[in-house]
């Protein structure tokens, strides 16, 4: 079956509904008709000027894509940026599908809208979720082009192909540049299961491409939250409670009439369990401008009322956590293989350890922001926003404003990591907007934002196995404690969810005869919120650790010794636990990468005196990321000179992008490896800004190789978060290997 | 108070509290976006512009400190260093980006001073400069490749002459 001579019919069906409808914008672009418009390239036939075309219009076949007159491709990226290059893929996977020239694309941002489904940048899956459906659209769009080239030629549509932005009938050489066919095109309907390119004729998808936003980033015209400007707009700085749940009970020195303060709002703060992205509430001072709001909100000396939070300390939570490792915890439903017991009381010899990761905070280069202009009964709001539409729901929901009237728009984001997916910041902004009615930024200041983040659970696991000679696992009990996210939906909840374990801990990859695997949660006096590979982060840490124990217990190489305590291959199968579609553990590929890496990292040459190499492999996302780190000791501090990281994410969009993400999550990984660490004592963060929540810097980056495999054609796995796990452990294994000391608690003290 | 500052080669008046640091000024007062806050304390360098041609972080230096200086910021960096900005777009250094207007001008800084940069002059010259996402092994790249384009133009305008 053609799909293509199928569909010819009701393509060249003339004068069409949707044309008289006018359901696609009319543009006319001055005088100009089609064939004389600046861009037609000179080098082939022109169209003979007898030739009817339809009057220029906007060709909109779908909510992705619409074709100017004057050529330009509109591709809207319905997903926000923070630097994972999404604006730039999407495009990809619609230009290379449309056959456009990419220098006529343009994308613009798409707001927060049920009407392009799932708009939650979270989660490594904007490709997963888009891959199918953007390729449809512009595959669509591309034959529509072909069939209104066919029309206008009066030629069969199978007879007209396309290339770089122009429709062209062989035979005869002629051809039509896009922008001259828009108006034909959008008078046909819209067909129905296009098929798509193969894989072979991808020019765009797969390849290399500069991020659409790197001209204006280096010229400093990118615009993120923290940039955008409404006419008469205030700023403002919120003074929090330093616990969680505490209210500003008296403004000691409330500061009468100042050059530039607007006023100061008090925001009551909300219930310490849900609703979940509440603002925590304080005294918000309202300037002109930024440096007077900051100046007067230091000045401030603020009474705040009593909350349950005010006793919590981070150093009694991990105490209770390393304690609660060691008890016996409620095993994973049905995820029991063997009898543990039974082997650990056979004898054999055995190995056990506890391992511990701290609280952090997510410390995105640019912190919360939004700007809020709330006019009688509308609301538009500009911010860095993962989720635009949940964001835009609950704004609505707030303002008691039917949905319509709220309009949301995402920024460039100046960094996120999981913290801009919770919009208390623009609720922020939306209530003062509300009652000053006039437009608000908000602004939170570093301190506000290391002190009231989303942060990251601290945890403690502990693991025990029996090995034999070769260091195999004949049984293996493993431990997680640590407060759940779930503890910020639901006031009771304190059990980590099933999803939480899934992150690399009920999912253990290797072949072991007796295993339990058992959890124990905690409630915390703090928001706990999901930062850039979420639990993955401590469970791939104290596996991969614990499994490099196992090795260097029975003297052997950490990869052979990895290699050998996997199956050879086929799915990995949890007991009592479906994995989403095609979300599978392919033991297959695990190898794949581990190999790979030991070839990159030229892992058997031998190393200088002091210096070690460290292995770790992580399965997260649904991709695949094998890391070594290469590490000595120098002034008693951790110098890691070079890192090899092999990835497989199925199919890519952009592998420059690939490998930049997992250059950052290097990064990432040995920031919450060597530095990351917040504490609470009273409820009270005690951290503040980045002298004492350090960042790794560039004289700490190692040399980064990284291999992509190739995979195109598989289902697309994450990218933006997979790097992350495999460091830290890396790194840990690397320095035993080092200096023959194990640490087994995060961050790494020298 | 009312202060004449020069900024990107342009004499402009600015009224502010004699306290209101540099960043403030260029961003709301002048609209200037480019430089960025991020920690407001001199630790990150998102801030980072030229001061009479030197480095500085624009959140800590007040406007009543830069009477007659020459103040240069990101977005006029491209007339002094199109190498450099050019060789940034096409390394694809930037991630969110928002670090990487302090990035330029602290690497411009450096070429000015030291034409042939090695890693461990990156690595001093950038210290100062925080990448949360973690592109700092594109910014040593990238500086290599501008300071390997300028020797370049600086030879052929040599034999030109």
């Amino acid at each position: 079956m053609n799909p293509i001579a199928n569909l010819s019919p009701s393509l060249s069906s003339e004068p069409s509904r949707r044309h008289f409808l006018g359901i696609s914008g009319v543009f006319v672009l001055g005088t100009c008709l089609p064939a004389c418009t600046p861009q037609q390239p000179q080098l082939r036939p022109r169209p003979q000027p007898q030739l009817k075309l339809k009057p220029p219009a906007t060709f909109e076949p779908n909510l992705f894509l619409a074709l100017e007159p004057d050529g330009t491709a509109r591709v809207v990226a319905h997903r926000s940026e923070m630097g994972q290059g999404i604006r730039t893929a999407l495009a990809q996977i619609v230009a290379d599908e449309l056959d456009a020239d990419w220098s006529r694309v343009k994308v613009e941002q798409g707001q927060g809208d049920a009407k392009y489904g799932d708009q939650n940048t979270d989660g490594s899956r904007s490709i997963l979720l888009n891959y199918d459906r953007l390729r449809i659209a512009g595959a669509t769009a591309r034959l529509m082009l072909r069939q209104a080239a066919a029309n206008v030629w009066k030629v069969p549509v199978e007879e007209v192909s396309t290339e770089n932005h122009e429709a062209i009938h062989a035979a005869t050489g002629r051809s039509l540049g896009y922008g001259e066919l828009a108006g034909e095109a959008a008078a046909l309907s819209v067909p129905e299961n296009v098929p798509q390119k193969s894989i072979a004729e991808h020019r765009y998808i797969g390849k290399d491409a500069v991020h659409v936003d790197a001209g204006d980033i280096a010229r400093g015209k990118g615009t993120y939250g923290a940039d955008y400007r409404l006419p008469n707009m205030a700023t403002a700085v919120v003074v929090r409670c330093p616990w969680l749940g505490g209210g500003v009970k008296s403004i000691v020195n409330k500061p009468t009439a100042k050059p530039g303060l607007v006023g100061i709002e008090i925001l009551d703060p909300s219930a310490p369990a849900g609703p979940v992205f509440n603002p925590v509430g304080g005294a918000a001072v309202v300037a002109e401008d930024t440096w007077t709001a900051i100046r007067i909100a230091r000045d401030l000396d603020i009474e705040w009322t009593d909350s349950e939070n005010r006793g919590f300390s981070s150093e009694a939570l991990r105490r209770s956590l390393r304690e609660a490792a060691r008890q016996p915890g409620t095993p994973v439903p049905n995820a029991e293989k063997g009898d543990v017991d039974a082997a650990f009381a056979a004898g054999g010899r055995k190995l056990s350890a506890t391992y511990e990761t701290p609280f952090l905070a997510h410390a995105p280069m640019e912190p919360p922001v939004a700007v809020a202009d709330v006019s009688g009964d509308r609301c538009m709001v500009h911010a860095p926003l993962q989720d635009p539409q949940s964001a835009r729901n609950l704004i609505a929901q707030w303002l008691q404003f039917p949905l319509e009237n709220v309009s949301v728009t995402p920024t460039l984001l100046g960094g996120a990591f999981g913290r801009k997916s919770k919009p208390d910041f623009a609720l922020e902004a939306v209530e003062l907007s509300k009652r000053l009615q006039r437009p608000v930024r908000v602004q939170w200041l570093r301190e506000d934002d290391i002190g009231h983040d989303y942060f990251h659970a601290a945890s403690a696991q502990y693991h025990r196995a029996v090995i034999n000679r070769r260091g195999h696992p004949t049984a293996w009990l493993q431990r997680t404690a640590f407060p759940s996210i779930t503890t910020v939906f639901a006031p009771q909840t304190s059990m980590p969810a099933g999803w939480e374990l899934e992150m690399g801990f009920s999912n253990l990859p290797y072949r072991v005869e007796n295993q339990r695997m058992e959890s124990t949660g905690i409630r915390p006096g703090v928001r706990i919120g999901w930062l850039r590979s979420v639990c993955n982060i401590f469970h791939a840490f104290s596996a991969n650790v614990f499994a490099d124990e196992m090795a260097a217990a029975a003297g052997r190489d950490p990869i052979e010794h990895r290699l050998d305590i996997l199956a050879e291959g086929g799915k990995l199968t949890v007991p009592g636990m479906q994995p989403p579609a095609d979300h599978e553990l392919d033991i297959g590929r695990l190898r794949h990468v581990i190999e790979q890496v030991r070839t990159l990292s030229e892992w058997d040459r031998p190393r200088r005196e002091g210096t070690g190499l460290g292995f770790a492999v992580h399965h997260s996302f649904r991709s695949y990321v094998a890391t070594v780190l290469e590490v000595s000791m120098a002034n008693g501090r951790p110098k890691v000179s070079n890192a090899y990281v092999v990835l497989d994410c199925g199919t890519y969009i952009n592998p420059d992008t690939c490998r930049a993400q997992m250059e950052g999550a290097v990064v990432f990984g040995l920031s919450l490896a060597l530095h990351g660490n917040i504490t609470m004592r009273e409820g009270t963060v005690m951290q503040s800004n980045f002298h004492d929540y350090p960042l790794l810097r560039i004289a700490e980056a190692p040399a980064t190789k990284v291999h992509l495999v190739p995979a195109q054609g598989r289902l697309p796995a994450g990218v933006g978060e997979p790097g992350v796990p495999p460091v830290a452990p890396a790194l840990v294994n690397a320095l035993f290997a080092a200096t023959g000391k194990r640490h087994r608690t995060l961050p790494i003290k020298a | 108070m009312a202060y004449q500052l020069n900024v990107n080669g342009r004499t402009v008046e600015v009224g502010a509290t004699p306290d209101t640091p540099l960043l403030w000024v260029l961003r709301d007062h002048l609209g200037l976006t480019g430089a960025k806050y991020g920690c407001g304390s001199g630790y990150c360098g998102a801030c980072t512009v030229h001061v009479d041609g030197s480095l500085t972080r624009s959140c800590m230096l007040p406007i009543s400190a830069l009477a007659g200086k020459e103040i240069g910021t990101i977005e006029a960096l491209e007339e002094q260093h199109p190498e450099l900005v050019d060789a940034w777009v096409q390394g694809n250094v930037a991630q969110c980006g928002y670090c990487q207007a302090g990035q330029l001008m602290s690497a411009a800084a450096l070429l000015d001073d030291e034409p042939q940069p090695t890693d461990a002059d990156i690595d001093t010259a950038m210290f100062g400069n925080l990448c949360r996402c973690g592109t700092y092994v594109r910014i040593r790249a990238a500086i290599h490749e501008a300071a390997r384009r300028r020797a370049e133009k600086a030879a052929q305008s040599a034999q030109s002459r």
